[in-house]
């Protein structure tokens, strides 16, 4: 498990992450996640084959509601609540090229 | 008449009920103190006075007309700005949410309403929750009110400094991995985290959505007991939610049944790297328990040493999924962030680059890392398994014992600026915290008394942690400890 994470590798994971890093951003960065990631070896040291993850915070299984029809009351102050609208329309920036 | 700022929730409503000052009376009195003192402090992010006052006002219509009202009614709070209030603004203390304002009501605070609390303002945090000390704030730093050179802890920095500053009579906080306990340690106030799933998470800014809890930051035990009963109980909107009964939380048994409870002292929590001052105090508090007539017995969670890094790669792994709904596209935008080409990407990249600071970056980068392919089993999973481990102790030892004491955390609130350059030295803040959100149990924070440092008094806290669905166990501890 290689506990490093190279400049390249951090790009590609901020450009994943939708974040622009600086220069001076990325190098703090290297360091610090290095020294994250050392810690983190200790990990190793549990034989964990035995034990299933826990995938939460709850032991609840399934929790259901009816199918019934609800009231939605929240839609025009969320549209208020956006950057940017028009006649109760959201409005972002263009996604396709032209 | 009485200083109104220094009152318990228990004190104000009596006083309220029996006409001695009006809500209204005791809001002003807030504001006005707020307003002397904050700009020092700086507890506070926004204050809502307009809206405080018209709810103040309201309560003491239902007093004048001796209509009933709740404990609660007219109690001035104070909430940590990741919590929403309708029409206030919620940044989380992110400049990427700098001109969000809240469309709609966060569950606790639609039941708080139902109660008829005054709501003072939105407190400073770590931004999104993240960090220990309230200095990764990217709008102002909290100080201590204890000694201000010194930080209050954090994330719930800010709604802790305004419980300790008289700034508020009580205050709501977020816990992912400490952030009310450790700050009401720092700021010797009480604080609060529930189990899991006891209180609804609908409107709290998500951080880690397995460890977030909603909680009390408040003056006494018995205070806590009160705002977390009023906040407590299923809620449609989370579906981790659950509907366990609290409504006897507020009603303290004697003592002669409350020492029945066994309390465990597990021997990993008592460490070299410890405070001598903590270490001391929190002996101190034993000691007091023991005199009350308390049981104590030594146990074992042997897989302490691995929470710290079994949470620092499943928090960040939820934070990187939670925080991408901030892409400056949605809630805010920054307007005065110039693009490259206009287009959707560099939006994003340049929106998020800029509005988030140091700590959310490199909890993004770092969760991005450990769930991206190739890395996943040898850390997110391993994470994962090893939060069972830490998860089974608990379930272990609680069959020896029903509550265990520790201390909150391994220092008394540090210098401001002195953690800040290494992330590690402030994640090990954590470390007595930390695994009670990995095993989603509740936890207390309780003040013991102040001792001298520097020659200064500094607050120590030490944590409960219970069983459970047991708030009840160290509520009722905390209440005969404070009372005695």
């Amino acid at each position: 498990m290689s506990s490093s994470i190279n400049k390249e590798e951090l790009e590609h994971l901020a450009r994943l992450a939708r974040v622009e890093l600086d220069p001076g951003e990325e190098e703090k960065l290297l360091s610090d996640l290095g020294n994250i990631l050392d810690h983190f070896k200790e990990l190793q040291e549990l034989d964990t084959s035995n034990v299933p993850p826990m995938t939460g915070g709850t032991d609840l299984k399934n929790v259901l509601r009816e199918d019934t029809e609800r009231e939605n009351t929240n839609r025009g102050s969320g549209v208020e609540a956006f950057p940017e609208s028009k006649d109760g329309f959201l409005k972002i920036p263009p996604i396709f090229e032209h | 008449m009485a200083d109104l700022t220094k009152l318990t929730i228990k004190k104000f409503h009596d006083g309220l009920r029996a006409k001695e000052f009006s809500a209204r009376e005791a809001t002003q009195a807030f504001f006005g103190r707020i307003k002397k003192e904050d700009s020092e402090i700086g507890a506070y992010l926004s204050l809502a006075e307009t809206l405080a006052l018209e709810e103040a006002n309201a309560v003491d219509g239902a007093v004048a007309k001796s209509k009933p009202i709740g404990e609660l009614a007219g109690v001035p709070l104070a909430i940590k700005d990741c919590i929403l209030i309708k029409n206030l603004p919620a940044t989380a203390a992110s400049k990427i949410l700098k001109d969000y304002t809240a469309s709609y009501d966060a569950s606790v605070i639609k039941r708080l309403r139902g109660e008829r609390a005054v709501f003072l303002g939105k407190t400073n945090m770590d931004e999104f929750a993240m960090g220990s000390s309230t200095e990764n704030s990217a709008f102002r730093v909290t100080k201590n009110p204890h000694d201000h050179t010194r930080v209050p802890g954090g994330s719930s920095g800010g709604s802790a400094a305004a419980v300790a500053a008289d700034f508020a009579i009580a205050a709501l906080g977020s816990d992912t991995g400490g952030s009310i306990r450790q700050p009401a340690g720092l700021c010797g106030v009480v604080g609060l985290k529930p189990t899991y799933g006891a209180v609804s998470r609908s409107g709290l800014i998500a951080m880690a959505s397995s460890l977030d809890q909603i909680g009390p930051l408040t003056k006494t035990v018995e205070d806590a007991a009160i705002l977390f009963k009023a906040i407590a109980g299923r809620d449609p909107l989370d579906a981790t939610s659950s509907d366990h009964d609290y409504d006897s939380i507020t009603s303290l048994p004697s003592l002669e049944e409350t020492k029945k409870i066994t309390i465990g002292i597990p021997e990993e929590y008592f460490i070299d790297g410890l405070n001598e001052d903590v270490a001391k105090s929190v002996a101190a508090a034993i000691e007091k328990l023991k005199k009350l007539g308390f049981a104590f017995k030594k146990i074992s969670l042997p897989h302490t040493k691995y929470a710290l890094s079994s949470y620092y790669i499943v928090m960040p792994a939820e934070v990187s999924s939670n925080v991408a709904r901030f892409d400056g596209i949605r809630y805010a935008r920054m307007p005065d962030i110039q693009t490259h080409d206009g287009k959707l990407l560099d939006i994003y990249l340049k929106q998020r680059g800029a509005g988030f600071g140091a700590e959310v970056k490199r909890r993004i980068i770092l969760g991005t890392f450990v769930l991206s392919s190739g890395y996943y089993d040898a850390y997110y999973e391993k994470a994962q398994r090893v939060r069972t481990f830490i998860k089974k102790d608990f379930d272990e030892a609680f069959k020896e014992v029903d509550v265990i004491l520790t201390p909150v955390a391994p220092n008394p609130a540090f210098k401001i600026g002195e953690k800040t350059s290494d992330p590690l030295a402030m994640y090990l803040e954590d470390i007595f915290t930390i695994p009670i959100n990995l095993a989603g149990l509740p936890a207390i924070s309780i003040p013991t008394k102040p001792y001298p440092l520097d020659g200064k008094e500094l607050p120590v806290g030490f944590q409960l942690i219970g069983k459970k669905w047991h708030e009840a166990d160290i509520l009722n501890i905390g209440r005969h400890y404070e009372n005695n």
